[in-house]
């Protein structure tokens, strides 16, 4: 309480018993090692889960690190408005971070798609967990306040601590993450801390003198352990709530989460949680972003692709003979691993990337492309949307002249521009910009099922004819529908609109606008 | 200086250094919750006041003659230098005190990025100022011009959207100008904000009658009718207390401007200076940069000049003539080997004072100052900056605080092309302009790095409460000098107007002559001495000024 100045360490009317006195010593510096494993693990859970769910690990890890020291800091200054009971207060504080950390990995995985604001939560929970972790060491200092002199008590317990910390940090991604799961980890280290209650429990009886409590700690240690034992189904249930589909792979990488889906022979590909193809109605998007362009170019012999390291439209790319070459540039290598090794999934591209004709690079677009000696004949260019400031750099003046100094004479390019119905203002700035770069550009547009009417424009040095021949083997193009595409009906016409500069990124506030009416998240569909 | 530096030097070196420093060593953090924030304070050698002040330097005992000896290695110094060269004059020299040339335009590196040690931004100049278009143009930032013959800048170097961004009332908003903070709601803001743009266009758009503008850059080709003349005579609080603007959020925004670009406050910034800042460019004006700042300006000039260039070269007496037999007019220069500890006397024809004004009473033999004694005063500096192991989200390029007395953070990897995350660096700016620059720089030399590393980080977290698990490096450049104070009465007295005037085959070039810190005026002085000297000497040569 505050203004009780001197806080009592134990109950001064059950002094310690000297026999049992060193037994409980090492039994509660046992415990400060223990715990210090499981806070850590409580917190390396909340960044790993976070990534997985919302991408990009390093702001998810870095939050969520930065939120729990904090809350730590909380919970040690908390501490010092404790100070009676203390033996009885640590076992208290014990069963609740066993349950809230315990818990804490089924809570995050089935509270995100059901519940609006999922960050509340995750934030809430670490918040909750680093404020419970942080009163356990400053507590059990004052427990052993009595035992050692203070320098060798500090001594003690923030080298256990850290040890702890070592503990953890070696056992998360060595053993727990591929062998246990993120599910049960959360359950295994929640019964520790069961644990260190229970034997608290038992070797200070006398201390506490509270039965109750030992019940508590009990039945939170079976709750949990039922946790640990189920958990392969509570992972299944939570990632079929995730998506509508079943999920047959999912993996985290520095960039995104990747997960595809199956029924009933639709594969489903998405980016952090944004749909990039069914793969019902892929091919239409595909072809269309590629054979206007490709088959317009006199001797297409070797051809660029940035972005879309599916494999998708390199597959198109193939279906053109006189291609001799293409390079697949694309950011993220667990993209390209999967459509390159997974048998199932690289059967969707018809094997492409693991054709001699194609050579692979894992690289950031912009930063390749300024380092690239390379003249092409044929460029793909099919980044994500520019919802943000970093993707609508590739959508500038700057952009395109750069790669227009990669361009052959008689060379073209294809650019996948958002939907010209939902974000009109959007998909003409880029039509404007490539103009404004020095390029002849011919705008037209596909219906894809999946996504909705999109936008692509064709850029070049010289006017652009529409072709009349196609490779064999196309589903949607045929030369009277490809004439089709290039007519826009009223509703998709020109706008007015800026240029899109590095210094305006108009397209982003554009884009953003469109979609927004839209009332949907860029691109097409997301859970 | 960090300690790895100071290790490489070797005893010597180590020895004179720590004469120079007297900032405290590098001291590792203990502090658990900080656990893995490495840094130390850098660079910048404080003691070297004391050392003019005080003397007793060696002797010379070896002479070099040259024809033009450059004294100080900044803008000014290095823009001489760079005129010289230009001009087909070879026979000079430049002597710099630190390590590096550049001054407040020097820059660092690290495995991440590099990044700006002071000023980090140059504004697309406007047609008075031939010289930076010169050297820009040279520097490749114009690959093309528009019909009308305008330079069309590269859209690499020119700032990226988004630029700045302000926190205020525990949000970021979009944008950094009066009108992004005004609260529209708020009574008489509106009306204000008017009147106060009004007056902006009404300064920006005047010309005299020989088609001088009000506010110029450089300052020399400003206007010296008296009705904008007057206006230094006053304060910008006072201005703005006479038109009667007490918007809080104007006077805000006004304020940070003064501290942004001179390090003053609005009651110390002359209403004339402050006005500069607004009316002195076009509307809309766009601006160069790059990750190192204006340190990618340093490197063009040295790749020109940097054979004539000798760093750690500490001048400590700048006399006129050398008794029987040496030529009229000549100039003899002392500087000490701040590595070997030995000192050279340069004689040469004409010098170039390329330092800061405020040194010269105790380096030059008989300078006395025009006008006041003690007129030009200087506001100190800290710049921090912060390697983080990913950028703050939304992060634009500068990024503001409005309840601090620090100028917020500009991001190093802003103009980077990348998409994918990364780490980053963060430069972070505080000017220590309360009470009055003497106190400020005597308590800014007793904090040690933990210190600003705690004042540093405190500020930060109002914005990112997680930024203390983003930062693994903390560097924190002391800069005593680093920006002269244009208070009331400067920028038109007698001792800023006849700064300029020769001492003897002595000419002046610095940026604090204009009363205003930016490269523009760096430069100028640097390109006009040194068009001066060749003058003098006989040498032919085109002017850029
Ligand atoms: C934190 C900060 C931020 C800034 N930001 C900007 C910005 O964004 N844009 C902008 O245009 N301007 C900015 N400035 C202003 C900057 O000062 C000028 O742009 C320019 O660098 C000034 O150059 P200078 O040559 O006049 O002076 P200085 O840089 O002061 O040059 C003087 C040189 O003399 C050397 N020296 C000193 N004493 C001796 C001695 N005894 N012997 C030998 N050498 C000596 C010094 O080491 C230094 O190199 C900023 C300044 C600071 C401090």
């Amino acid at each position: 309480m505050p203004g009780t100045m001197s806080p009592e360490l134990m109950d001064p009317t059950n002094p310690p018993s000297t026999e049992h006195a060193g037994l409980k010593t090492r039994a509660l510096l046992v415990s400060v090692f223990t715990i210090a494993t499981c806070g850590l693990i409580y917190e390396l859970l909340a960044g790993t889960i976070a990534s997985y769910l919302l991408g990009d690990s390093v702001t998810q890890f870095s939050t969520i690190i930065g939120v729990y020291l904090f809350a730590m800091g909380v919970g040690s200054y908390l501490s010092r408005y404790f100070d009676r009971d203390l033996i009885a207060r640590f076992i208290v504080i014990e069963i609740l971070v066993g349950v809230v950390g315990g818990i804490s990995s089924p809570v995050l995985f089935f509270s995100f798609g059901q519940i609006q604001s999922f960050r509340v939560v995750l934030y809430g929970w670490v918040t909750m967990t680093g404020i419970l972790v942080g009163l356990e060491i400053p507590f059990l200092i004052r427990i052993l306040e009595d035992q050692f002199p203070l320098r060798d008590l500090v001594s003690k317990v923030l080298s256990l601590d850290y040890l702890g910390a070592l503990a953890a940090s070696l056992l998360f991604p060595l053993w727990l993450v591929p062998q246990v799961g993120l599910m049960r980890s959360s359950f295994v280290f929640g019964v520790l801390n069961l644990l260190v209650a229970v034997w608290t429990c038992h070797l200070f009886r006398r201390e506490h003198g509270r039965p109750w409590l030992t019940a508590q700690a009990y039945a939170a240690l079976v709750l949990l352990l039922l946790g640990a034992v189920y958990s392969d189904d509570l992972t299944e249930r939570s990632e079929r709530l995730l998506y509508e589909d079943p999920v047959i792979f999912s993996r985290a990488s520095p960039y995104q989460r990747v997960v595809l889906t199956q029924r009933d022979g639709e594969v489903r590909l998405f980016l952090n949680g944004d749909l990039q193809f069914s793969s019902l109605d892929e091919y239409r998007y595909h072809e269309a972003l590629v054979h206007p362009g490709l088959a317009a170019v006199a001797e297409p012999r070797q051809a660029l692709v940035l972005g879309g390291g599916d494999g998708m439209a390199v597959r198109e790319i193939l279906k053109d003979d006189r291609v001799e070459h293409v390079t697949l540039v694309d950011l993220d290598p667990v993209m390209t691993d999967i459509f390159v090794d997974h048998d199932g999934f690289a059967a969707l591209n018809d094997y492409a990337l693991r054709s001699p004709r194609v050579e692979l690079v894992n690289a950031d677009a912009f930063v390749w492309l300024d380092a690239d000696a390379g003249r092409y004949d044929f460029i793909v260019v099919d980044f994500p949307d520019p919802s943000n400031f970093s993707l609508g750099k590739l959508y500038t003046t700057t952009f395109y002249r750069r790669l227009a100094a990669h361009l052959n004479p008689g060379g073209v390019m294809a650019i996948q521009s958002t939907s010209p119905l939902v974000s009109r203002q959007a998909f003409w700035c880029i039509v404007d910009t490539v103009r404004a770069s020095g390029l002849q550009a011919t705008p037209y547009h596909a219906s894809v099922p999946t996504f909705g009417e999109w936008g692509y424009v064709v850029a070049s040095r010289e006017p652009f004819r529409v072709p009349e021949r196609f490779p064999a083997g196309l589903r949607f193009l045929t030369p009277a529908v490809t004439r089709a595409l290039f007519e826009f009906p009223a509703d998709m016409a020109p706008v007015p609109v800026e240029v899109n500069h590095l210094n305006n990124q108009i397209l982003v506030q554009y884009h953003a606008d469109g979609w927004d009416q839209y009332s949907r998240t860029p691109p097409p569909v997301s859970e | 200086m960090t300690r790895r530096t100071l290790l490489r030097m070797g005893p010597a070196a180590a020895a004179a250094v720590a004469v120079r420093c007297s900032s405290p060593p590098p001291s590792s953090p203990l502090d658990p919750g900080r656990a893995g924030i490495t840094g130390a304070i850098v660079g910048a050698s404080h003691a070297t006041g004391h050392r003019l002040r005080e003397g007793g330097f060696p002797e010379p005992r070896e002479t070099r003659d040259v024809s033009v000896i450059i004294v100080g290695g900044g803008m000014a110094g290095l823009s001489a230098a760079w005129k010289l060269s230009k001009s087909g004059f070879d026979d000079y020299a430049l002597l710099e005190l630190e390590s590096e040339a550049g001054g407040n335009s020097r820059s660092g590196r690290n495995d991440v990025s590099a990044y700006p040690w002071g000023a980090h931004y140059l504004p697309v100049p406007p047609p008075e100022a031939p010289a930076v278009r010169e050297l820009l143009e040279e520097m490749g930032m114009v690959p093309s011009y528009g019909a009308d013959g305008e330079p069309i800048y590269d859209p690499r170097h020119l700032c990226h959207a988004p630029q700045e961004r302000v926190f205020v009332d525990g949000a970021w908003r979009d944008g950094l100008s009066a009108q992004d903070l005004l609260d529209p709601e708020g009574t008489g803001t509106v009306a204000v904000l008017t009147e106060f743009e009004a007056q902006v266009r009404a300064y920006r758009n005047y010309r005299d009658a020989s088609g001088r503008r009000a506010f110029a850059i450089p300052v020399a080709a400003s206007t010296t009718d008296a009705e904008i003349v007057a206006l230094d005579d006053i304060s910008m609080r006072d201005y703005f207390d006479r038109a009667g603007w007490s918007s809080e959020p104007l006077r805000w925004y006004v304020d940070y401007c003064c501290r942004d670009d001179y390090g003053c406050t609005l009651e110390t910034t002359s209403a004339w200076a402050g006005w500069h800042y607004f009316c002195s460019r076009p509307a809309e004006g766009q601006y160069l940069t790059w990750p190192e700042g204006n340190g990618r300006i340093v490197q063009h000039l040295l790749d020109r000049v940097a054979d004539h260039v000798r760093t750690g070269m500490l001048v400590y007496r700048v006399g006129t003539g050398g008794g029987p037999g040496s030529p009229t007019g000549a100039t003899e220069v002392d500087a000490v080997d701040t590595v070997r500890g030995t000192a050279v006397r340069y004689r040469a024809r004409r010098a170039i004072y390329a330092l800061p004004r405020f040194t010269a009473g105790h380096v030059i033999d008989g300078y006395a100052p025009p006008g006041a004694p003690d007129a030009f005063t200087y506001c100190p500096w800290m710049v921090a900056n912060l390697t983080v192991s990913r950028l703050p989200v939304d992060a634009a390029w500068d990024n503001v605080l409005y309840d601090s007395p620090s100028l917020g953070y500009v991001v190093a990897t802003h103009q980077n092309l990348r998409i994918a995350p990364g780490p980053s660096v963060l430069t972070y700016y505080r000017p220590l302009s309360v009470p009055n620059p003497a106190v400020a720089r005597t308590w800014m030399l007793e904090q040690r790095w933990d210190d600003w590393v705690s004042l540093v980080l405190a500020d930060l977290s109002q914005a990112h409460p997680e930024i203390e698990s983003l930062v693994r490096h903390i560097d924190v450049m002391l800069w005593g000098h680093a920006m002269i104070r244009p208070v009331p009465g400067f920028v038109w007295g007698a001792s800023r107007r006849r700064a300029e005037e020769p001492h003897g085959a002595i000419r002046f070039a610095h940026s604090d002559m204009s009363g205003i810190s930016i490269f523009e005026e760096a430069q100028y002085h640097g390109v006009r001495a040194a068009e001066a000297v060749m003058r003098d000497l006989g040498h032919a040569h085109t002017s850029s000024v």
